[in-house]
């Protein structure tokens, strides 16, 4: 057996319910892939957190997108984001009915594309790759989401005794901020290997029993003090913080980035196509509980039943890497079932 | 981008290129239908519905088997798309021919010849063109299966991207490989899983990579461990993953694998952490799983050592269902893939 898993179990011993939410879908990923909720003790509870960029990304931004696309402007995105459900229909359909939309892995893969709006989403880890392009004169639609904000608000209403920080994130960002945040929960930064995630809740439990409320970086190895300065360093050139719509957690302040160029803005640029955009959410779907961890995706009654990967009805159902519902029916099935 | 607003708005194609939209409620074929997972099967079995397939038996199967004067007849087709058409170690031509050649020799059937059709796109490239039909040429030598027929169509620019290649092949087995598997049975995998892939990932996505397809005609491999085995599947799109849980569907028995045991190389093992992809799911066009007695496992695995290092047993056939793998920490099951292999985000 896994040392660390022999020290949790001994500390949760002396412990009551503790409730550690894994802010990174990619951290959920490894969570479930490796089956590491079944090894904790039960009374430590790994809550999945809001880091899966699409499930966040609101219904009305994606709409939009799929309205453009729909127009004949050419758009690109990553991966998962053109499974996502729109109102009507995804990016995915609009492609399939002869829109111009390019899946893309990194925003080098546009960087000569003028013609091209790119819709941005992800974390502070994919921003430096939007910013280099706004540089470039690309037009983007900008849908990202700020991280330490969202944690502000789940640490409050979640009562979360304390997170497992985002490891990719906290490379672009750094140690420091989590420390400037200032939130009544410890936390510690990790790694993505499941042993890694293992000495992670360790090493935040001991925080807790302790009522230490500092931060720990248990991913040293890339993530330092003050980030990637190069990346946040366009990021200020390029970008402003603005108010954000996250979904399911509404909006939430200073929790997002905005082109500062309004002509490199396509909220702007495209103001015409866009103000007919009308969304709404499929009333059925909780993917907005999910995201802030108030309820499994089995709690919902779509989970499995007419919402499945290959045809998600909500955002957590479409990444198998980030999602929570496509992680949890990727992984999740149980074996006596 | 120095577009005027009043141009942008305008609900039209701007590139004058743009195919006509249909209407919102209309079905229309997916890309992910195409992909291997759960939604490609079941497109499939909708098409089959519409066709009787006479005497042939296993026409689910990678090669369809006719009985033609106490003769087993195999028969197979396949069509090729792929972009790029050129990727590290390979291109569209080998993987038309290993393919079909691939399909025969999981059967157990020595392939007797291929034929080959090829849709090209006027404005495509003849010396590339040369260059594909140039592999194709030197695999079907050096495999001693020759190109017995073949029909060429060009088709306007436009229309196609590219070139579209579909083979056919025949070829006779004297043992089929469509014997009963029981548990205890050992599950082996003939190479590292996923080069093929990964080395189109890499090159699709620009990423440094020295990892190349590991496409290649498996019959010499197959025929070395026939007498052994007692069915084998090539890996194809879908990855381990797909072909252990079709297995585990059609024989209604559990599959149970050893992650660590499964053969992976290490740039294969970093490549898919790093674009948060299950190697699993990941396509192999030179590769097989063969399944076969407990005591015959050994001998089997030296066989296909012969012709790679890292073949091994990965696990072993239980009753039940599923297709099971024992992680470090504990047992996971191994989902069909469904949908397209996307990286993650951040």
């Amino acid at each position: 057996m896994n040392e660390y898993v022999q020290k949790i179990e001994d500390l949760a011993k002396e412990m009551g319910e503790v409730r550690i939410m894994e802010v990174c879908g990619g951290h959920t990923n490894t969570i479930m892939r490796y089956g590491i909720r079944e090894v904790l003790p039960s009374n430590i509870k790994l809550i999945s957190g809001p880091g899966c960029p699409v499930c966040v990304t609101s219904q009305y931004d994606i709409d939009c997108m799929i309205e453009l696309a729909l127009s004949g402007v050419k758009v690109a995105t990553y991966g998962d984001m053109i499974n996502v459900p729109g109102t009507k229909m995804s990016l995915k359909d609009a492609q399939a009915q002869g829109a111009d939309v390019k899946m893309i892995y990194s925003a080098d893969q546009i960087i000569d594309e003028k013609d091209r709006v790119f819709f941005a989403v992800g974390f502070e880890t994919t921003t430096p790759m939007t910013a280099r392009l706004l540089q470039q004169g690309i037009t983007v639609f900008c849908a990202h989401k700020l991280i330490p904000p969202a944690m502000r608000v789940l640490v409050q209403e979640m009562k979360i005794d304390g997170f497992i920080d985002p490891g990719h994130v906290s490379t672009i960002i750094g140690e420091d901020i989590w420390s400037e945040l200032d939130i009544p929960a410890p936390q510690v930064i990790s790694g993505f290997k499941p042993e890694q995630l293992i000495k992670a809740t360790y090493v935040l439990l001991d925080l807790i029993k302790n009522k230490e409320k500092e931060v720990v970086n248990e991913y040293p190895e890339v993530v330092f003090s003050k980030g990637n300065p190069i990346a946040t360093k366009i990021i200020e050139e390029t970008m402003k913080v603005v108010d954000s719509e996250w979904r399911g957690m509404g909006t939430i302040p200073q929790s997002s980035l905005a082109p500062k160029d309004p002509k490199l803005d396509a909220r702007i640029v495209y103001k015409d196509i866009l103000k007919n955009v009308v969304s709404q959410e499929n009333k059925e779907c909780r993917c907005g509980e999910i995201v802030r961890g108030m309820i499994e995706p089995r709690d919902c009654k779509l989970f499995g039943q007419g919402c499945t990967p290959e045809n998600p009805q909500g955002a957590c159902m479409v990444s198998e890497s980030e999602g929570a519902c496509a992680i949890a029916f990727k992984y999740g099935k149980s074996l006596s079932e | 981008m120095d577009m005027s607003e009043s141009m942008a708005s305008e609900k039209k194609c701007l590139t004058g290129q743009c195919p006509p939209l249909q209407k919102e409620d209309e079905q229309v074929v997916k890309l992910s239908e195409g992909s291997g997972g759960k939604e490609m099967h079941r497109l499939i079995a909708e098409a089959t519905s519409h066709f009787s397939s006479g005497d042939w038996k296993h026409t689910d199967e990678d090669s369809s088997l006719l009985a033609v004067n106490q003769n087993n007849v195999l028969f197979t087709t396949d069509s090729y798309v792929v972009t790029p058409l050129f990727f590290p170690g390979g291109d569209i031509g080998k993987l038309a021919f290993c393919g079909t050649v691939n399909d025969l020799s999981v059967m157990g059937a020595k392939p007797l010849g291929i034929s080959l059709g090829l849709i090209i796109e006027e404005g495509f490239s003849k010396s590339d063109l040369f260059a594909i039909l140039k592999t194709i040429g030197e695999l079907s030598k050096q495999a001693g299966i020759p190109i017995a027929t073949g029909d060429t169509k060009v088709m306007e620019r436009g229309s196609v991207d590219k070139l579209i290649i579909n083979t056919s092949g025949i070829g006779v087995a004297q043992n089929v490989l469509d014997e009963q598997i029981e548990p205890g049975d050992k599950i082996i995998v003939s190479g590292g899983i996923g080069e093929h892939g990964t080395a189109l990932l890499a090159k699709r996505f620009e990423l440094e990579s020295s990892v190349k397809t590991d496409s290649k005609p498996l019959w010499e491999e197959i025929n070395s461990v026939v007498h052994l085995v007692k069915q084998a599947k090539d890996i194809t799109r879908g990855g381990l993953a797909s072909v252990l849980n079709e297995i585990a569907q059609k024989e209604k028995k559990q599959l149970t694998i050893i992650e660590e045991s499964i053969p992976l190389l290490g740039e294969v093992r970093a490549l898919t952490e790093i674009l948060g992809i299950d190697a699993y799911s990941l396509a192999c066009e030179g590769r097989f799983v063969c399944i076969c007695s407990a005591k015959h496992a050994d001998a089997a695995v030296e066989k296909l050592r012969v012709f790679n290092t890292m073949a091994c047993v990965v696990g072993e056939v239980q009753d039940g269902s599923d297709v099971i793998v024992q992680t470090r920490f504990g047992k996971k099951i191994l989902s069909m893939p469904s949908g397209n292999i996307v990286p993650r985000i951040c």
